[in-house]
């Protein structure tokens, strides 16, 4: 696999404007998506169950429970396929619920109002 | 041999009324030969027994006495223990009195301690309980655990709600404080306060009630049980479904499993696979075993998937019309299962 380096992937304004943001980048397509609180996270854009377009989806918190009708802490956060609802976490792209399943991650930042992506 | 599902009946009232206390005896006596229990709106055409056995009237069913038990079914089918299940007398849980139900259920206790598990040393009993009042169930599982020959509490498939709501966590708390399993059996969906059977409203007839009524019911405990976290909290609950059918078993955890995934967030104290929960905890009688015009191969496949031989138990349902007989069912299990489902299962989660 290639180095990955700082790919530009569109304005902050366009990510806001759609919630979402697309590209292809060394022939993956990596989506860019927001949490709650603006912050952008990306990820590649098809997810590990039926491919669904992960930029699609929402990114939230989790919550784990240890007791039976009880709904628990917040243990992090994911980013939920907008298909099936399955779960990848956001730090490594792997869901919680099912070890064989695994998303690629990407760090994201914003940099004079533009959206880069390390890929 | 351990057949985990002989069905004994009262034959006469009389001796049954009086288990009841006397101030309700009159009520009982006076509710004609069901005593009170919810009739069937949907009932088998040519009757629920098997014909080849004689009822020579109506005190004399089969399932009526020891006598006949071991003549009809111990004893042709080599049993070494056989599970004794109430037959109407389980519907005590979907009467829709519930005091009237609490009589019942404590007659039909003592009637089981006192005729029948004194009459042979293969047979076990099972404690039928007011399901309507679970604190009240709660005490009578009490009440009757100390007599060790109970070994499980048998509740209806038929119910207000699936059984793994909590209003009915006192019952299976009982179940876990007095080492008893928990055994559904299926029947009474529709009949007194229980829902209706299939989850499409009332069907017409017997065929769609045995069809799905059954089936649906157990599969709807099994969901309940499950996603409730009935087995997170109780963690040394045993669980037995009766007569619920099997094949559609693999499909059901499968569907389960994958809306686990999507839906995890409704119920974040299940922290593993559904499926797994199930195999740990859950165990099936085999009665009616689904005919499968030649694909007991694919059949056995699929319950593969789904944990057995390791979570099947055999039953014969004597003495119902569609009993499983244990010689047809040594036929139809591969080899490697037989020991398995014929004993060893039901011993380990009996612990005979």
């Amino acid at each position: 696999m290639s180095e990955r380096s700082w790919h530009d992937v569109c304005s902050l304004d366009e990510l806001e404007g759609r919630g979402h943001a697309v590209a292809r980048i060394g022939g993956r397509e990596i989506g860019v998506l927001r949490a709650g609180d603006g912050t952008p996270y990306a990820v590649r854009n098809r997810c590990p169950h039926h491919g669904a377009p992960m930029c699609r989806g929402e990114v939230r918190e989790r919550f784990e429970s240890e007791l039976a009708g009880t709904y628990g802490d917040a243990s992090g956060l994911v980013i939920r396929c907008p298909w099936h609802g399955w779960e990848f976490r956001v730090e490594d792209g792997r869901c919680p619920d099912d070890p064989r399943m695994r998303v690629a991650v990407y760090d994201v930042r914003v940099s004079d109002g533009r959206v880069l992506v390390h890929a | 041999m351990i057949d985990c599902d002989i069905h004994v009946q009262i034959g006469d009232p009389e001796e049954f009324c009086a288990y009841v206390e006397p101030a309700q005896r009159e009520w009982f006596r006076s509710q004609g030969e069901l005593l009170g229990l919810p009739s069937y709106n949907w009932s088998h055409p040519g009757g629920w027994f098997r014909h080849d056995l004689e009822s020579t009237g109506p005190r004399s069913y089969p399932g009526t006495s020891i006598e006949r038990v071991i003549a009809e079914v111990l004893d042709p089918m080599g049993t070494d223990i056989g599970m004794l299940t109430a037959d109407d007398g389980v519907l005590a849980g979907v009467m829709a009195n519930p005091y009237r139900a609490r009589a019942y259920a404590r007659a039909h206790n003592d009637w089981m301690a006192d005729r029948w598990l004194g009459a042979d040393p293969r047979v076990r009993g099972s404690i039928i309980v007011p399901t309507q009042e679970p604190l009240e169930a709660a005490r009578e599982i009490n009440r009757m655990a100390v007599d060790r020959r109970f070994t499980q509490v048998l509740l209806v498939g038929g119910s207000e709600r699936p059984y793994g709501d909590p209003r009915y966590l006192p019952i299976l708390e009982a179940c876990v404080a007095n080492d008893l399993v928990l055994t559904i059996h299926s029947g009474g969906e529709g009949m007194g306060v229980a829902a209706m059977p299939g989850g499409a409203g009332p069907p017409n007839f017997y065929i769609e009630w045995h069809t799905l009524g059954s089936a649906c019911s157990i599969m709807a405990h099994l969901v309940s049980l499950v996603v409730n976290g009935c087995f997170d909290r109780l963690p040394a609950l045993r669980v037995l479904l009766m007569e619920g059918g099997l094949a559609w078993l693999p499909g059901i955890l499968w569907r389960l499993d994958t809306n686990w995934r999507g839906l995890r967030g409704e119920t974040p104290w299940l922290d593993r696979r559904p499926s797994e929960i199930v195999r740990e905890h859950i165990r099936f009688t085999t009665q009616p075993l689904e005919h499968t015009d030649g694909h007991d191969a694919l059949l056995f496949e699929m319950l593969e998937a789904a944990g057995a031989p390791d979570i099947l138990c055999f039953s014969s349902d004597y003495p119902h019309w569609d009993g499983d007989d244990q010689q047809t069912m040594l036929k139809r299990l591969p080899e490697s299962w037989r020991a398995k489902v014929m004993h060893d299962t039901a011993a380990a989660l009996f612990r005979l």
